[in-house]
């Protein structure tokens, strides 16, 4: 690796050859302000804060667009630099309008850090700001389904629109206008359509772009607590953070607050897909399975608790008339611990190979042909994990799953009892609507459903054991590219629904399994030392799951990856600040402008 | 698009934009002739880089029908593999794409520095006198439209009037407006073969 040594703020630093002063002085520590820096997007040099002074060139430079040289002196706290910064911060608050306190960026954003720490004390300008759109909250206009554009904010880094040429690579998003009409916009205002959309939020340094989700939700400072996790809802795996909103016992509304992208150059780097970010809503629904219901001699779901319905499960698979005619049917989010208990379930009962199937749904995502971030189309986030667990991972040549042996058994009556066990939101263990029909027909005898939502499938079940959804429980994965990873507990279970490791053992030792486990990890602990050959598994047993860790501090505490993000956009950083007058010591002042006749 | 059931997509529902936008205007396809030209514009530049002819498509679109709509600006960048969004980019940022409707002879007066000292105000003043029309304007007859423009890069010939993108009238003073007119209106762009471009090329 080529490198290059230089002197930023007479400290000697080496980095690779190739990368720019900005880079240079984020790997070093040295701070310097952005706003169209992203490191996960092109350069563009339009929003001026990151000026520095470098030794033998006329004129300030952006560090951002100016690339590293041998020998070179930087300076970045000179009191010319200092003073530069101060006045592009003033002139960027020109009509960026101050209403920090409505604004749903307030408390996380870079421009209002920023401008405390770099920008002058005050603003000279007592013209009117440019609105487009009207004042306020009036200004918000559509911007698609999922977002809202604020132009009077915008200040015009253009971040959104090289997201949208550089990553997903359908440029959705123009700059209409020049100079000083400028304005972000969209064809017509048709909006971004695109399942990328929600990271042209997290793109944007300022409140100009903001979800329709979470606009008007919820405060930084409301959000108390953050938790590293990860997505579960395709075999993709992106890292995520989940936020949680402070609020009493007896207050309505979710804990579960908003779900932003973790950094992961090897999985999803800055960004993750719409579905992943706004798709969390049923996790704190109405609709989530709250008690165990067993189904009454009247033929209704009544609610009952979980000692008797332990039990009634062990009654009915001992009924069913030996392993041959039991069945199970797993979900492809099924995490590593729980395919372990089903294994050994099915080992204890003696369960037949055929007698079990996992099942997904396949479906592509709309994108555009180049999108350099792809959401893979199995909605599963551990296929790979369940074929290493030895469970049959069966895709036919469409790549949907294939259950056609499987649910043969299940209609010609070869298997009475079916037990089907999905965590995943509803749909997502694919087409189920013959099992309804094989139950509601009769020629499925028993219907032992353990899963999170009142779907039609635990609808028509004889017995429904409440689980938990993948936020609520420490639970590992096999992405597509055969990573392990975890996803953490962040939120408890609604109700006296349990995490599903918990209702799996329960279940075996009903059924007379000789099970020990005490937690998640001693499961996991087993599965390493079953699997201790593949490296694949090799940190299983240590695998870490992160606890909720004050918002505060999570960035710097959670992912050292996210340093950067922490160390430079959402600091409070040592005031660097211009003092004295705007412009007082400016050499425009010796002119002095007077009104002519 | 919308794949959420919590989010359905209905804009009526939310708040419009003011922003101008460009007219629907007529289902747009190049006439053969123009559609050619650019074809053979094309083979100039690489074939993953056809969007580098964006700027001779545009005046295509305007020598085609006056003025860029919404429809032009989607076939324009169906021909050149680009998004409309990207198409507007372009052409909003240049002044010399007209995005609404003009007259026939388009007259931009120069009012930067070298022609407003030399009287370009004037000349705007007695066009508008003229025409009957306020700069920005277009007349009723749909012949003229009269707009003020930025630096013509015709400094020493100050003040210039700029006819069709195309045409400078260098020293113009406001006496000769009227004239200018007629001659336009009688004779059409022949009209505007005095200027110093149509002289000085070899």
């Amino acid at each position: 690796m080529d490198t290059v040594t230089l002197t930023i703020d007479g400290r000697e630093v080496t980095v690779e050859k190739g990368k720019t002063v900005l880079q240079a002085a984020i790997d070093n520590g040295v701070q310097i302000p952005y706003y169209c820096y992203h490191p996960g997007l092109g350069i563009d040099g339009s929003c001026r804060v990151c000026i520095v002074k470098i030794e033998k060139l006329p004129k300030l430079q952006t560090s951002c667009s100016t690339p590293v040289a041998e020998g070179m002196v930087v300076s970045t706290q000179t009191p010319e630099v200092v003073e530069a910064r101060a006045s592009v911060f003033e002139f960027l608050l020109i009509n960026h309008p101050l209403d920090c306190p409505v604004c749903d960026k307030g408390g996380e954003c870079p421009l209002q850090d920023f401008s405390y720490s770099f920008g002058p004390n005050e603003s000279r300008m007592e013209f009117p700001r440019r609105v487009f759109d009207g004042e306020g909250v009036r200004a918000d206009v559509d911007f698609g389904p999922t977002l809202m554009l604020n132009r009077n904010r915008c200040i015009l880094c253009t971040r959104c629109v090289r997201f949208m040429r550089e990553i997903d690579t359908d440029p959705q998003i123009n700059i209409v206008d020049r100079g000083y009409g400028s304005e972000i916009a969209t064809f017509q205002e048709e909006g971004v359509h695109s399942l990328l959309s929600g990271n042209l939020m997290d793109v944007c340094p300022v409140g100009a772009i903001t979800t329709r989700d979470y606009r008007f939700k919820s405060r930084p400072w409301d959000n108390p607590d953050a938790v590293d996790t990860i997505c579960t809802l395709c075999e993709k795996g992106c890292n995520t953070t989940a936020w949680l909103k402070a609020k009493p016992e007896w207050a309505k509304g979710a804990r579960l607050i908003r779900i932003t992208p973790r950094f992961n150059p090897d999985v999803n780097d800055y960004w993750m897909c719409d579905i992943g970010r706004f798709d969390y809503r049923w996790i704190e629904g109405d609709n989530r399975l709250q008690k165990p219901l067993l189904r009454s001699e009247a033929g209704v779901l009544e609610p009952t608790d979980w000692r008797n319905v332990v039990g009634k499960v062990a009654d009915r698979v001992t009924a069913a008339g030996g392993p041959s005619a039991l069945g199970f049917l797993v979900s492809g989010h099924a995490s590593l611990e729980e395919l372990a208990l089903i294994g050994r379930l099915g080992g204890t009962l003696g369960l037949r190979e055929e007698g079990v199937a996992v099942g997904w749904r396949r479906r592509e995502k709309p994108q555009a042909p180049g999108a350099k971030f792809k959401i893979p189309p199995v909605d599963a986030p551990n296929l790979m994990g369940a074929a290493d667990m030895g469970f049959p991972v069966r895709p036919t040549s469409s790549g949907d799953a294939d259950l056609a042996a499987f649910r043969g058994d299940v209609e010609a009556g070869r298997i009475t009892v079916l037990y089907v066990f999905d965590p995943g939101p509803e749909g997502t263990l694919g087409d189920v609507s013959w099992i309804v029909e094989a139950r509601q027909s009769g020629r499925l005898q028993h219907l032992i459903v353990q899963g999170v939502l009142m779907t039609p499938l635990a609808a028509a079940a004889d017995i429904v054991l409440p689980g938990a959804a993948w936020v609520e429980k420490d639970a590992a994965y096999v992405n597509e590219q055969g990573r392990l990873q975890g996803a953490a507990r962040a939120i408890a279970p609604p109700g006296e629904a349990m995490e599903d490791w918990q209702i799996l053992v329960n279940v075996g030792l009903a059924l007379g399994a000789p099970l020990t486990y005490t937690s998640s990890q001693e499961v996991r602990a087993e599965i390493a030392a079953g699997l201790g050959d593949n490296p694949r598994y090799a940190g299983l047993a240590e695998l870490a799951f992160a606890r909720p860790t004050a918002a505060g501090n999570w960035l710097k505490t959670s992912n050292p990856s996210e340093r950067w993000k922490w160390d430079f956009m959402f600091q409070d950083l040592p005031p660097v600040k211009f003092v004295g007058k705007p412009g007082a010591t400016s050499w425009m002042n010796g002119i002095p402008l007077t009104e002519v006749e | 698009m919308s794949f959420h059931p919590l989010m359905l997509y209905d804009p009526e529902r939310f708040q419009r934009s003011e922003r101008r936008l460009l007219e629907e205007g007529e289902p747009f396809t190049f006439a053969p002739e123009r559609r050619a030209a650019l074809d053979e514009l094309l083979t100039k530049y690489p074939p993953d880089r056809k969007r580098s002819a964006i700027l001779a498509a545009l005046y295509l679109v305007q020598e085609q029908q006056g003025y860029l709509t919404a429809n032009a600006v989607r076939h324009v960048g169906g021909i050149l593999e680009m998004t409309p969004a990207e198409v507007e980019d372009v052409a909003t940022y240049y002044v010399m794409f007209f995005k609404e409707k003009v007259g026939k002879h388009v007259v931009q007066v120069c009012r930067t520095l070298s022609c407003a000292l030399a009287g370009a105000e004037r000349v705007t003043e007695a066009l508008s006198h003229t025409l009957g029309i306020a700069p920005g304007e277009t007349d009723p007859s749909g012949m003229f439209t009269l707009l003020e423009f930025e630096c013509l890069g015709a400094c020493d010939r100050a003040p210039v009037v700029m006819v069709n993108n195309e045409d400078w009238h260098e020293r113009v003073r406001p006496e000769d407006c009227g004239r200018l007119v007629e001659d336009i209106r009688a004779r059409g762009p022949a009209a505007s073969s005095g200027c110093h471009l149509r002289i000085e090329r070899p």
